[in-house]
């Protein structure tokens, strides 16, 4: 059942009308809408999804070239390792081969 | 010559702009956020089935921009022009003093018993639709009437006693 206050507000929240002009205003804008086709919910998708792959192609090859200096780090000390490994087994043959002549 | 979409705007431009006009209490603001909502209407035209999914998707729409301003304007306060005798509508009934006193009321409610209450007197809805409209339960809804016509009723004994 409805009581006077909610009579009283049905009347305090009757609908109004907007000022002369509104939908010619609203129609005006849509054209202009039309016009910038960057406003189109297709072409923000598109724009969206160009931007994102934008940015996978990005992350994709800068992780690439972060494997390939981890690789070429590796490879550099591999490098030495081995060289170094190379530098003391000529030094004991070295001392071996002495070793024998004496 | 009038369009499909013309059309659209004629017979929705009262309810949308008033939605805005009560959540807000300012003319200019709520002509704004109608055009937003009518430009947004026209973008998304194509996934609305029927006129009662627009009519629902206009409310839920306009209601959300209304919350969305008035959050932006909670942090930016603005002076209101338009909290003054100025809109007078053509069609209103009852009295005018009335009628504006329990409109600053409802605007002077948080945000989400604001809307229920738009819903329900301007709109004249059920708590079953408010609810869809508002995402929220129905208990929600109907608590959120409750208590705004417990507080608006004080209110305006208080006010009357005053007055006396």
């Amino acid at each position: 059942m409805m009581d006077d206050l909610e009579r009283q507000l049905g009347d305090a929240l009757g609908r109004k009308e907007p000022s002369a002009g509104f939908e010619h205003r609203v129609l005006a804008a849509v054209e202009r809408s039309k016009k910038r086709p960057w406003f189109s919910p297709r072409f923000q998708w598109a724009a969206a999804i160009a931007a994102s792959l934008v940015m996978i192609a990005g992350v994709v090859r800068y992780r690439e070239a972060e494997e390939r200096a981890a690789g070429e780090a590796a490879k550099l000390k591999l490098e030495l390792a081995l060289k170094i490994t190379s530098e003391k087994l000529q030094k004991i043959q070295d001392r071996v081969n002495q070793g024998n002549q004496e | 010559m009038s369009t499909p979409f013309a059309e659209l705007v004629r017979e929705h431009q009262s309810m949308v702009f008033s939605i805005a006009y009560h959540f807000l209490r300012d003319r200019t603001v709520a002509e704004e956020i109608a055009q937003d909502v009518f430009l947004k209407l026209f973008r998304n035209l194509d996934s609305l089935e029927s006129p009662a999914h627009v009519t629902f998707w206009l409310r839920r729409v306009t209601v959300h921009r209304a919350v969305d301003y008035a959050r932006k304007r909670q942090r930016r306060p603005e002076i209101a022009l338009e909290d003054t005798a100025e809109l007078r509508d053509r069609h209103e009934t009852g009295d005018p003093m009335l009628n504006r006193r329990l409109q600053a009321l409802v605007q002077s409610l948080p945000e989400k018993p604001r809307s229920v209450m738009i819903l329900r007197y301007q709109e004249d809805l059920m708590p079953e639709e408010i609810a869809r409209i508002l995402d929220m339960p129905v208990r929600t809804v109907k608590s959120h009437l409750h208590r705004s016509l417990a507080m608006l009723r004080e209110k305006m004994e208080r006010s009357m006693g005053g007055s006396r």
